[in-house]
């Protein structure tokens, strides 16, 4: 994670996408149509508000530690798209609600 | 066979390519298609108690807007792609989720049919226009009035979601037969009528080849010349 971050010119966080098989996402569909899987991705670095310096001094010091916590920001998807159809190879047609990414953020 | 036979893709590689998946992933690949698309399927798929299939007045409806507002690039490579096997043909059947949009417990006689779409200023308008624009044509090359395929296509789509919708009978991948979910039995004396209305879409020489030739790619500039 240390490389990651020292690495310049990392791309910000942001909307990515992919064409990709039903079939490859592994969700128990078997069908050869393709979809479009939009995906969250990206650095946050510039993200990083006054709360996670905060709160990593406080962990360093170990105020905090009885609990996980996250003292940097994380590129999520904050909206997804509605809904995708396709029809498998048994001639079933299925609907997935919320498959992709719609927007991102860093939160 | 058709006049267009002989410009067929390449044997070798139209076996494993399948043109109604290919028009199926430029669909999904395009949002505002994607949505329709998902849309009427979800609607038309969706049950609503173990005797009842589905609500077919929504799907109907989904039907329609998705040939309304979806450009015909993409709904009519998926209503008429071609296919060299029952896999392919299959998914050329399910294009509009026929169990829901096209077929019903009992078959009505076809004039019956009829005139419930005459009932629908909509549905009278979009049968008027199949009539017109796919009736087949000995004058012509194609079969079809002035050898426009356009026109015949775009009227054939324009009864999806209305009483009237067509549908293809089967999953054959090259014996093209499409018809309302209806027949002749019942007829009395207006039997011969009956057959005629029906022949105009089981054995209609201009839709035939303007859905063959769309499949081929060979429909390019048979509109009208000047």
């Amino acid at each position: 994670r240390r490389r990651a971050r020292a690495r310049s010119g990392a791309r910000p966080c942001g909307l990515r996408e992919l064409e990709v098989s039903v079939s490859e996402l592994g969700l128990g569909y078997t069908s050869d149509e393709t979809v479009l899987f939009r995906y969250c991705a990206g650095a946050c670095e510039a993200a990083v508000r006054i709360y996670d310096l905060g709160l990593r001094r406080l962990r360093q010091r170990r105020r905090v530690r009885k609990e996980r916590v996250r003292a940097h920001p994380c590129c999520r998807p904050t909206a997804y798209e509605d809904e995708v159809s396709f029809l498998d190879v048994h001639s079933r047609y299925h609907t997935l609600q919320e498959l992709s990414a719609r927007e991102c953020a860093c939160v | 066979a058709s006049i267009f036979s002989g410009t067929g893709a390449d044997p070798v590689v139209s076996a494993k390519s399948n043109h109604c998946l290919d028009a199926a992933k430029a669909c999904n690949l395009n949002d505002n298609c994607k949505k329709l698309r998902s849309s009427y399927i979800s609607i038309c798929n969706r049950e609503i108690s173990s005797t009842e299939r589905c609500n077919r007045r929504k799907c109907h409806k989904a039907l329609r807007q998705f040939f309304d507002r979806v450009p015909s690039e993409y709904t009519y490579r998926m209503l008429f792609c071609s296919c060299q096997d029952q896999a392919c043909a299959e998914r050329r059947r399910q294009t509009i989720l026929p169990s829901c949009s096209y077929e019903d417990k009992e078959k009505p006689n076809c004039l019956d049919l009829r005139t419930l779409c005459r009932i629908d200023h909509l549905c009278r308008s979009r049968l008027a226009d199949f009539h017109a624009n796919c009736r087949a044509s000995y004058r012509t090359l194609t079969s079809c009035p002035a050898d426009n395929y356009q026109a015949c296509l775009g009227s054939y789509a324009g009864m999806i979601g209305f009483d009237m919708t067509p549908n293809y009978v089967d999953s054959s991948p090259t014996g093209i037969v499409v018809s309302p979910w209806c027949n002749c039995r019942g007829s009395g004396n207006q039997e011969e009528e009956c057959e005629k209305f029906l022949r105009d879409f089981t054995e209609n020489p201009c839709l035939r080849n303007a859905i063959q030739a769309f499949g081929n790619g060979t429909d390019v500039n048979m509109s009208p010349k000047g």
